[in-house]
C-alpha cells in the first residue's frame, strides 16, 4: 500500500496531464460502450417482445404513409362498420395507450390508460407481482377489473377501487384493481424497438366488444392503427383493407410475420450492425490512443521506473501497481457512467415522466446493469492491453545503469 | 576470505536489427567479501554491462553466476529485487535521482521496498548516514536545486542506506570536481573499512582505480 501510495502521488500524478487524458479516453470508451450496449440490449428486448405478436398467420396493421387522412371524412359509423366486420370475421389483438386520466396518487404522477383486448393480453403474457389476471367479462356499469403498475399500487393496492371519468366512452366508471404488474413492465414501439413505454404508472383497461362499440372515434381509430389480425391469410387481410378503405378512406398495410422480420433485418439488424462496427472502430481507436498515451508515460517516467527497479521494485510488484492504478481509473469512469445513468433515471421521477419512470437497484434497471457489466469487461480488456504493453515496453529497455546516464 | 561472487560469462550479446555485438567473452570473476575492485577499459567494452550482471539487473547472458552461494539464475525476479534492495547498493552518477522527490525521499527510496520484518531500519541509521555524508542541509531540497557534488553524495547515501554487502559504483565521480571526487571515494572506502563492504567500481579514472585492491582491465572482444 505504501509503495502504491508512493507511485500514485509521486509518479503517476506527477504527469497529471497523462493521467487526466487516460481518464478522459477511458470515459469515452466507457460511455460509447455503455450506450451502444444498452441500445442493443433494448432493441433485443423489443425484438423478443414482438415475437409474441409477430407469429405466423398474424398480420400487423400500419397506416400507409402515402394515405391521406382527412378526419372530416371519418365518422363513427365508418369505424363501427369496420369493427363490426372485424368482430364477425376475424380474431384480432387490440391495443391503445397514451390516454391520460386523472387519478390522484402518492407520487403525483400522470396516469396512462392502456386499453387492450383479451387476445392482446394473452399474446403479451404479462407477469404479475400480485393479484389475478385481467378479466374481460364485465358490463360497463359494473366495476371494471383492471391491473395497475407497481408505482400506482402504492396508492391503489389489489382490491381497491378507482373512480374515473373515462374519456373513451365519456362516462364515469369504477375500476377495481385485480392485480399489480411486475415492476418495469414495458411495451416497445414496433417501429422503434429500442424505445419503450414503462407501465409503472399505467392502468391496464380490459377492452371487450361491448366497450369498443361504446367507445368514441378516437379510441376506435387509434386501435386500428396497430391492430394485429390473428391467424388469417393474405386474402383475409386484403378483404379487410378494402373494408377499411371503403369505410374510412384510408389505405392500410398489413405486414405478415416474414415481412416484419424482413423489415427488422433491413432496418434494425443493419443499423445494429453499423452501430456495433462504429462502436468497435471507435473503441479500437480509443484503445490505441490509450496504449500510446501509456507508452508516452513510460518514456517520460523511464528514469523513475529504472531507479525504483534498481533499489528493490520487482516487475511483479510493478505489474500489480499498474493493475491497481488502472483498476482505480476504470472504477472512477464506471462510477461516472453509473452516476450519469442513475441521475437520468432519477430525472424521470423528478420530471414526473410516468412513461419512463422505473424501479431498480440504485435506480438502475436490469439492462443498465448488463450494459455496465459490458463496460467492466471492456475495462478489463483495455486494462490488460495497456498494462501488459507498458510492462513489455519497460522490459524491452532492460533496467540498466546506462538508462540513467 | 569468503568468496561472495563467482561469475563466469561465456558470452553477452546485444542484438539490433542489423548487427550483433558480443562482449565479455569468456570472462570470469571471483570476488571475496570486503574486496575493493576497480573495472577499467575503454567505452563499449562492457563495464556497465558487467555491473548490470553483477547487480542482478541483467540475466540475458550465457554463463553462470553464483552470489552469496546461490545460483542467481534460479532466483525468482521478486527475490532478485529483494537482493537488490537489501544486499546490493548502487552508487551511480549524480543524475540518478528522481527530480520530483526531495533529496530525503530519494535517499529513503530503498526503505519503501524493504518490507516489514526483513531488514530492520532505525531512524538513527538514516541520521548517521546523512551526518556522515554531510547532506543534512539539503534534505528538503529537490535535486534540481542542488549542486553536482550534493547530488552525487545523495546518490551515494541512497546506495548505502540499506548497509549493503556489495556496493556497485558506476562512474560515481565522472562529472565531479576534484574535491567532490575525493569526498565520494573516501566515503566508499570508509564503508569498506567500517562494514567490510565489497566495492566494485567502474571508472575511467586510473588514479581512483589504482586505489582499489584489484584493477580489472576489460578489453574489446576479438
Amino acid at each position: 500500500m505504501k509503495v502504491f501510495k508512493y507511485f500514485i502521488s509521486k509518479i503517476f500524478l506527477r504527469k497529471a496531464v497523462l493521467g487526466i487524458s487516460m481518464i478522459l479516453l477511458l470515459c469515452m470508451a466507457n460511455y460509447i460502450t455503455f450506450t451502444s450496449s444498452r441500445s442493443i440490449l433494448s432493441t433485443y428486448q423489443g425484438y423478443q417482445e414482438t415475437k409474441y405478436i409477430n407469429q405466423e398467420g398474424n398480420y400487423i396493421a400500419n397506416l400507409d404513409p402515402d394515405s391521406h387522412m382527412d378526419m372530416g371524412l371519418i365518422n363513427e359509423n365508418g369505424t363501427q362498420a369496420v369493427y363490426s366486420y372485424l368482430n364477425s370475421y376475424y380474431n384480432y389483438a387490440f391495443y391503445v395507450d397514451g390516454f391520460i386520466v386523472s387519478v390522484p396518487n402518492v407520487d403525483d404522477m400522470e396516469v396512462h390508460l392502456s386499453y387492450m383486448n383479451e387476445e392482446y393480453y394473452k399474446l403479451k403474457q404479462f407477469e404479475l407481482l400480485q393479484g389475478v389476471d385481467l378479466g374481460f367479462d364485465y358490463q360497463l356499469d359494473d366495476e371494471i377489473p383492471v391491473l395497475v403498475g407497481k408505482g400506482l399500487s402504492k396508492t391503489y393496492p389489489v382490491g381497491s377501487t378507482i373512480r374515473i371519468e373515462e374519456s373513451a366512452i365519456g362516462l364515469p366508471i369504477t375500476l377495481k384493481v385485480k392485480g399489480v404488474l411486475k415492476q418495469n413492465a414495458y411495451h416497445s414501439n414496433y417501429y422503434a424497438l429500442n424505445s419503450k413505454t414503462y407501465y409503472n404508472f399505467s392502468i391496464f383497461f380490459p377492452v371487450n366488444k361491448d366497450f369498443i362499440n361504446h367507445a368514441n372515434i378516437d379510441l376506435q381509430l387509434n386501435g386500428l392503427m396497430d391492430i394485429t389480425i390473428l391467424q388469417t391469410s393474405e386474402e383475409g387481410v386484403a378483404d379487410l383493407s378494402e373494408v377499411l378503405k371503403d369505410n374510412l378512406g384510408l389505405d392500410f398495410n398489413f405486414f405478415s410475420q416474414k415481412e416484419n422480420y424482413d423489415y427488422f433485418n433491413e432496418y434494425y439488424l443493419h443499423s445494429l450492425k453499423i452501430m456495433a462496427i462504429i462502436t468497435f472502430v471507435l473503441l479500437a481507436v480509443i484503445t490505441c490512443i490509450s496504449v500510446w498515451n501509456a507508452l508516452v508515460s513510460v518514456r517520460l517516467m523511464l528514469k523513475d521506473f529504472t531507479i525504483n527497479l534498481l533499489v528493490g521494485l520487482s516487475y511483479s510488484k510493478l505489474r500489480k501497481i499498474f493493475y491497481i492504478y488502472f483498476g482505480i481509473l476504470s472504477f472512477i469512469n464506471l462510477a461516472v457512467v453509473f452516476i450519469f445513468t442513475a441521475f437520468n433515471r432519477y430525472g424521470c421521477w423528478i420530471r414526473k415522466d410516468a412513461t419512463f419512470v422505473t424501479y431498480g437497484l440504485f435506480g438502475l434497471i436490469g439492462m443498465d446493469w448488463l450494459a455496465l457489466l459490458v463496460v467492466v469487461l471492456l475495462n478489463i480488456i483495455i486494462g490488460i492491453m495497456i498494462v501488459e504493453t507498458m510492462l513489455r515496453k519497460i522490459k524491452r529497455i532492460p533496467i540498466s545503469l546506462g538508462v540513467l546516464q | 576470505m569468503t568468496k561472495i561472487i563467482d561469475l563466469s560469462i561465456k558470452e553477452k550479446t546485444y542484438k539490433s536489427k542489423n548487427s550483433q555485438l558480443s562482449i565479455l567473452n569468456n570472462f570470469n570473476l571471483e570476488v571475496a567479501a570486503g574486496e575493493k575492485i576497480a573495472i577499467v577499459g575503454e567505452s563499449g567494452v562492457g563495464k556497465s554491462s558487467l555491473l548490470n550482471i553483477i547487480g542482478l539487473i541483467d540475466r540475458n547472458y550465457v554463463g553462470a553466476y553464483t552470489l552469496f552461494g546461490s545460483i542467481t539464475n534460479s532466483l525468482h525476479t521478486s527475490e532478485l529485487a529483494q537482493w537488490r534492495n537489501q544486499k546490493i547498493g548502487f552508487v551511480l552518477q549524480e543524475s540518478a535521482l528522481i527530480n520530483s522527490l526531495t533529496i530525503e525521499d530519494n535517499i529513503k527510496l530503498p526503505l519503501l521496498y524493504a518490507g516489514s520484518g526483513k531488514k530492520e531500519f532505525k531512524a538513527e541509521d538514516f541520521e548517521s548516514v546523512v551526518d556522515a555524508i554531510g547532506i543534512k542541509p539539503i534534505l528538503k531540497k529537490k535535486p534540481l536545486e542542488c549542486s553536482g557534488g550534493e547530488k552525487a553524495r545523495a546518490v551515494f547515501a541512497r546506495g548505502v542506506i540499506m548497509k549493503p554487502q556489495i556496493i556497485l559504483a558506476d562512474e560515481p565521480t565522472a562529472s565531479l570536481d576534484v574535491e567532490n571526487k575525493e569526498r565520494i571515494v573516501t566515503l566508499l572506502f570508509k564503508m569498506n573499512k567500517k562494514f567490510s563492504t565489497t566495492i566494485i567500481t567502474v571508472t575511467h579514472d586510473l588514479e581512483i582505480a589504482n586505489r582499489h585492491d584489484r584493477v580489472i582491465h576489460l578489453e574489446r572482444s576479438k
